[in-house]
């Protein structure tokens, strides 16, 4: 695979691409492939590509997850458990029908109970009591307690038209017979594991369009995919591999759209049992005390990342250090919190304070297809902890779907991991990351280590109850700094990722790594 | 001949009973599919509710009961990623790896049995050695280097074939395959020589060993002493010796063409059986794998039970060995 893409990149520099988009038509490369048109089959990243295109939501979000009205223009909360959400005027289905009260209230309906949906949207909509229509394009709602980020979630829900979605089957979207919305595309056909295509809607409400014609093809290998744009066959390509965009980019007739995503890797500890599992001493015995439940250790431990180096070196330049949760310019971050700075002798003090001066032993782990360089960065790792002295007995690398049953079945001391925020806020990921696992609450839900943090908890829940959203990102911030002050995960980059495509092409890179045609244009 | 088909059919059921097991198990120990399926932000009560919805709080025992309960009554289960029934899936995505698969075999007949031939007749001269050195080059460049080097020469250099996915399907006689139309034909170029590669070189080898063997046994002798010419010899009596090891070999190699052309189909986006199984293990999902597996298994006890059928086809002596 490696000599492969050295080999692909070297012959690849010398020729260049000259081909055009032809006419108004455009044909993506993408990585990933949608399990079904349903747009509320599941909330994954791979079919929220394709469900952005033809189907709105009441809110959409711009390119650094701040949400923007779509087919809701306004909404307001009467009192702290009613919201009226107004209605875009004159939005049309692909049908020729208008947009109605009725429809919305379906598909939130809808959302909760699409059969054997294997990501659903039923939290989105769980906050819901009642609703009811008003007029025609105003929508009540009644919530079962007051929830001051109720368009947060129920806006991300994708609209259908009821009269056609009522009763329709998985098939009937995949054939397109239910695949009818408002978006800025309508589905012509999807044939898949091969291509999808789709055709301007001329009636859309929001932009105008710049392509008449769309066709997706799902190149899953990265080579192949990158081969594809430099053949011609592709104008627009997904997922680029890090270490291909040196070479795209020295291709004249080619442009890399980049952009900091908020999907941030971190190194998670176990800091809450008494013993861990790949903890060691010095001479690989078992340790009956777990080094990493003290602070201190874990603050070391952070000191002793070149977060620099290794997005340099491994990532190609491909990352953006990282200290908290979300990066600068999504709300609920903190400038004030920074990434630790590489300090060897500190760490070292801070060892001594603990009672480690001669460190202990660790084993690391870690998936090596997740995402570019999460093996490399492990071993990375493993190397900067050896320098602060402690004794590294290995750093384990699975594949990613056998990985992740051991990381979250607390088989390992310390293992890589990524969390990709999609939400206008860090509260969502704070909440499912850090917050203490309860089930009722529903909080906590990634939160594989266990870690607990009372005092956190409640700075998250006071800041979540704010209905001012100028005092409810205060309070994320301030939860920020308490949480990330006591070291619950190591964060380590926020991911790079990157497009290419035709120089005639522009492409709004996003944070929230979605490949959606609305967002290209022709350059003008 | 009935008895002999009662047998095998006797057997496949076992065969597939046993695979039914070993594979659900295996499947089952990998990973947790709620994990690779949830959506990344995904509340705790999401969660419970997919781990509920695809029945995975059970006990091992209770989801293989069901399975097989369930396949019994021709249900192979429903793709958790998809949300459909596994074998639409995979049949679905059979005639993309069909067609695939055969163009691929026909090329590594069509360039193979000559060149072997060639060979085998004139060994140890000059084209012998170009032709046998050849062949070395198709067994050992691995099929990912090839295709990528493929894709480089004729998509992104010479700009002549296309390099991903399948082409426009085109339909003849109620059949629908991208090798009606000329965009089909041209996508599926540059994958099947990716695919036949190696088989040509295995073929060229089989032949021209067969014809080695062949040519000095005693009834060349007799045919060319009985003045035959040498075109009737070499093209009727040889020939037909030299296909029994052929039709073994290409059989199985046709079901391992059939079941894991993953490689070819992952480089050139192919729209077939093998990209989809690498992606469901890769995702665990669970129904498809095992369904699919299933399939395989089915379909080599056909062909080689069609092998075995063609073996009495071509050689007098299975025949007589049978019904003595």
């Amino acid at each position: 695979m490696k000599p492969m893409k050295l080999l692909l990149a070297g012959v690849a520099a010398a020729v260049t691409t000259m081909n055009s988009v032809y006419a108004a038509d455009l044909t993506i490369g993408s990585a990933t492939e949608p399990s079904s048109i349903d747009p509320l089959f599941s909330r994954t990243g791979n079919n929220q590509n394709v469900a952005q295109a033809i189907f709105d939501r009441l809110v959409q979000t711009d390119p650094a997850i701040n949400m923007e009205p779509a087919l809701a223009v306004s909404w307001t909360n009467t009192d702290p458990l009613t919201w009226q959400v107004k209605l875009r005027e004159g939005v049309k289905f692909h049908d020729g029908n208008p947009l109605t009260a009725e429809d919305v209230i379906f598909s939130l309906a809808r959302a909760k109970d699409v059969p054997n949906s294997p990501a659903p949207f039923s939290g989105n909509v769980a906050s819901i009591d009642s609703m009811r229509p008003l007029d025609d394009l105003t929508v009540e709602f009644k919530t079962k307690k007051p929830t001051p980020d109720f368009m947060e979630q129920i806006g991300f829900v994708y609209i259908l038209e009821k009269k056609v979605a009522e009763g329709a089957t998985i098939e009937d979207y995949n054939s397109g017979k239910a695949a009818i919305g408002t978006g800025a595309y309508k589905f012509k056909a999807w044939s898949p594991g091969d291509n999808l295509t789709l055709t301007k809607n001329e009636a859309y409400w929001g932009n105008s369009q710049d392509f008449e014609n769309v066709t997706i093809k799902f190149i899953s290998n990265d080579a192949s995919r990158v081969a594809a744009l430099r053949s011609g066959s592709v104008d627009l390509i997904d997922a680029v591999p890090p270490r291909d965009v040196k070479t795209l980019e020295g291709i004249s007739g080619l442009k890399v759209f980049s952009i900091a995503s908020s999907r941030m890797i971190y190194l998670a500890l176990d800091s809450v049992r008494d013993k861990s599992p790949f903890i060691t001493d010095k001479d690989g015995k078992p340790l009956d005390k777990n080094p990493l439940k003290d602070v201190k250790v874990r603050q070391a431990l952070s000191q002793l990342i070149n977060r620099q180096l290794i997005v340099d070196r491994i990532l190609e330049g491909s990352g953006e250090p990282a200290g908290q949760l979300v990066p600068n310019g999504v709300a609920g971050n903190d400038p004030s919190v920074k990434a630790p700075a590489y300090d060897v002798e500190g760490a070292k003090k801070l060892l001594a304070e603990a009672g480690y001066t001669d460190g202990f032993g660790i084993t690391l782990h870690t998936s090596n297809d997740r995402f570019p360089g999460d093996a490399d960065t492990a071993q990375a790792l493993g190397q900067m902890f050896a320098r602060g002295g402690l004794k590294v007995n290995g750093v384990v690398a699975q594949p990613y779907n056998v990985y992740t049953k051991g990381a979250s079945g607390g088989d390992f001391s310390a293992f890589i991991f990524s969390l990709g925020n999609s939400t206008p806020t860090s509260a969502t990921g704070l909440r499912n990351l850090l917050m203490t696992v309860n089930k009722e609450a529903g909080t906590g839900s990634f939160n594989r280590t266990k870690y607990s943090n009372p005092a956190f908890d409640e700075a998250m829940r006071a800041a979540t109850a704010e209905f001012d959203a100028a005092k409810r990102i205060e309070g994320l911030q301030k939860a920020t700094s308490l949480v990330f002050s006591d070291v619950p995960v190591i964060p380590l980059f926020w991911q790079k990722v990157h497009w290419a495509g035709k120089a005639n092409l522009t492409y709004v890179a996003n944070m929230t790594e979605d490949t959606v045609p609305t967002l290209a244009g022709l350059a003008k | 001949m009935t008895v002999f088909v009662i047998r095998r059919f006797l057997q496949s059921i076992a065969v597939l009973a046993v695979t039914a097991i070993i594979v659900f198990i295996g499947v089952y120990a990998i990973g947790d599919p709620a994990e690779m399926l949830i959506a990344p932000d995904a509340s705790a009560a999401e969660r419970a509710q997919v781990v509920a919805s695809l029945g995975l709080d059970k006990p091992l025992w209770e989801q293989f009961g069901t399975f097989i309960w369930n396949a019994l009554h021709g249900d192979l289960g429903r793709s958790f990623v998809f949300n459909r029934p596994s074998i639409t899936l995979i049949l679905e995505r059979l005639p993309a790896t069909l067609e695939l698969t055969l163009f691929g075999l026909c090329l590594a007949l069509i360039i193979g049995i000559p060149l072997g031939l060639i060979s085998g007749l004139n060994p140890n001269t000059a084209t012998d050695e170009v032709i046998m050195t050849g062949s070395i080059l198709g067994f050992s460049l691995p099929s990912f280097w090839q295709g990528m080097m493929l894709i480089m020469i004729f998509s992104v250099w010479l700009g002549w074939l296309p390099s991903t996915g399948r082409g426009q399907v085109g339909e003849l006689l109620g059949i629908h395959s991208s090798l009606f139309t000329l965009d089909g034909l041209k996508h599926l170029i540059l994958p099947a020589i990716n695919l036949s590669l190696f088989k040509v070189s295995l073929v060229i080898r089989l032949t021209r060993t067969g014809v080695r063997e062949t040519m000095p046994l005693d009834f060349v002798k007799f045919a060319r002493a009985k003045g035959l010419s040498e075109n009737r010899i070499v093209f009727v009596h040889v020939f037909k010796n030299i296909l029994i090891p052929l039709i073994t070999v290409i059989g199985l190699e046709l079901g391992s063409m059939l079941a894991f052309a993953v490689v070819t189909e992952t480089i050139f986006a192919w729209p077939g059986i093998g990209k989809l199984l690498i992606d469901s293990i890769m995702r665990l999902d669970r129904p498809v794998v095992v369904a699919y597996l299933l399939v395989i298994v089915s379909l080599f006890i056909f062909i080689n039970f069609v092998v075995d059928v063609l073996y009495s086809l071509v050689d007098p002596r299975v025949r007589i060995g049978e019904a003595s």
